[in-house]
């Protein structure tokens, strides 16, 4: 309980601390702001997918469901958070360019990586008996996962890109960034991936108490 | 006792003789699949006419009808096992990996035979510039393998869940999105006169990720 009650007092804090304390930074203007959610959602989508490919990889190897609850419960909030990062950058997008979507290749991927965990789970949907459930979806997971890398930085450098990159700054350029804009990036940027990791853990719970609940109800079922 | 080498390439074979016989004694899957790549072809081609100065389009539309082509008919192979129960005597006699690389040689031969006729009709129809033989089909032959790997292991896994039809090319295509990127760009550049060497090199590298993620793989796939 104190935990949730001081990840929401960080998230809070960073948050007003973006808008009324760290300054803007010169060429953003106003949608400095954008920042502070954008980029923690996109990295908390990355967090995301290789939890879930991860936990994939670990119930091949163990054949433990408890695993496949984690690669199913990371890909959901990583969908979740691929959204938040699509309609924060198109805010940005509509401020800087005066489009929402220009299908600018870093927008295409984003989109294109909703789609391809948006498949993850109507697989899911699609399969029945937990067990080849779980082994399918992680065999589907992995092979994914394993196309992310082109998708997000082999693709952009095919087609020229109107995204900002590089997206952190080289060496050299960090005395560009006001350290108070760097402090509430990171206080996002971490509050975000623990709100992740909290969520995730609610929803391997649910998971399991589910479970637990179908198997009782299949055993009365049985004895009666 | 794993089978040897030269039996696993003798299974490989075999399998890839048995599919090639199955389907050239009903012939449905290749005959359907030319009918859609026909169709589709004359579909864009009524649609937007000749194209000889707009390479970009001739490439972009060249892929997505080869693509749509792939799709509605590579997952065929495994969902005859499943629909004819053939599955598991398959599995008696022969690894997963000697299954999934027999089956993989036989949807590359069915690309094959499929861009053999839709190809030269392609270029005929839209009267685009002639291409740079070379460049045109390294591109085309790489991304055909890049397309043949994906589905392969896509169709295996799809075909053991429910609506597999519908759900083979909404779980396939976000996948194939590096493919469609990197082939479009790759005969755009060749019509263009421009090297397609760094095109060619992602779809390579494309092509040894998925195959070498697939390989590890296709014992996970068939179980129970």
């Amino acid at each position: 309980m104190a935990l949730r009650l001081l990840l929401f007092l960080w998230i809070a804090a960073a948050l007003l601390a973006g808008f009324l304390w760290a300054p803007l930074a010169s060429g953003l203007g106003e949608t400095t702001r954008v920042l502070y959610f954008h980029i923690p959602s996109a990295w908390v989508m990355a967090v995301a997918f290789t939890w879930s490919c991860a936990h994939s990889v670990l119930y091949l190897a163990r054949r433990k469901l408890e695993h496949d609850d984690q690669a199913a419960a990371a890909a959901e909030l990583g969908i979740l958070f691929c959204v938040a990062a699509a309609i924060s950058g198109a805010l940005w997008a509509k401020a800087k360019w005066g489009e929402y979507w220009n299908w600018d290749p870093r927008e295409t991927t984003i989109f294109f990586l909703f789609l391809i965990y948006g498949a993850y789970l109507a697989l899911r949907g699609a399969i029945e008996g937990e067990e080849k459930r779980a082994r399918l979806a992680a065999v589907y997971s992995v092979i994914a996962f394993v196309t992310v890398p082109f998708l997000t930085f082999v693709v952009p450098r095919l087609y020229s890109s109107l995204h900002p990159s590089p997206i952190v700054p080289q060496r050299g350029e960090q005395d560009s960034i006001d350290p108070r804009i760097a402090v509430c990036f990171v206080a996002m940027l971490l509050g975000f991936t623990a709100l992740f990791f909290w969520v995730t853990s609610l929803r391997v719970r649910l998971a399991r108490l589910e479970r637990r609940r179908e198997r009782a109800a299949a055993a009365a079922g049985g004895t009666a | 006792m794993p089978p040897s080498g030269s039996s696993s390439v003798a299974a490989v074979w075999a399998i890839l003789r048995k599919e090639c016989r199955s389907e050239w004694r009903t012939r449905y899957g290749i005959n359907a699949a030319l009918l859609f790549a026909v169709a589709t072809l004359t579909a864009v081609s009524f649609a937007v006419g000749r194209l000889p100065d707009r390479t970009d389009l001739l490439a972009a539309l060249l892929w997505v009808v080869l693509l749509f082509a792939a799709l509605a008919s590579l997952a065929h192979t495994f969902v005859r096992e499943v629909e004819g129960h053939t599955l598991t005597f398959l599995r008696l006699v022969a690894s997963p990996a000697a299954i999934g690389i027999g089956k993989l040689l036989f949807n590359l031969l069915f690309l094959a035979v499929l861009e053999l006729v839709t190809v030269p009709l392609y270029l005929v129809l839209m009267g685009g510039p002639p291409p740079r033989w070379g460049p045109f089909l390294l591109v085309l032959g790489l991304g055909s393998l890049a397309l043949a790997t994906t589905t392969t292991l896509v169709g295996a896994v799809v075909s053991q869940a429910r609506g597999r039809g519908a759900l083979f090319a909404a779980v396939s295509l976000p996948l194939l999105m590096v493919v469609l990127a990197a082939g479009v760009s790759g005969l755009r550049a060749q019509w263009e006169g421009n090297p397609a060497g760094p095109e060619a090199r992602v779809l390579l590298a494309y092509v040894a990720t998925v195959l070498g993620a697939s390989l590890l793989l296709y014992d996970h796939l068939w179980e129970d």
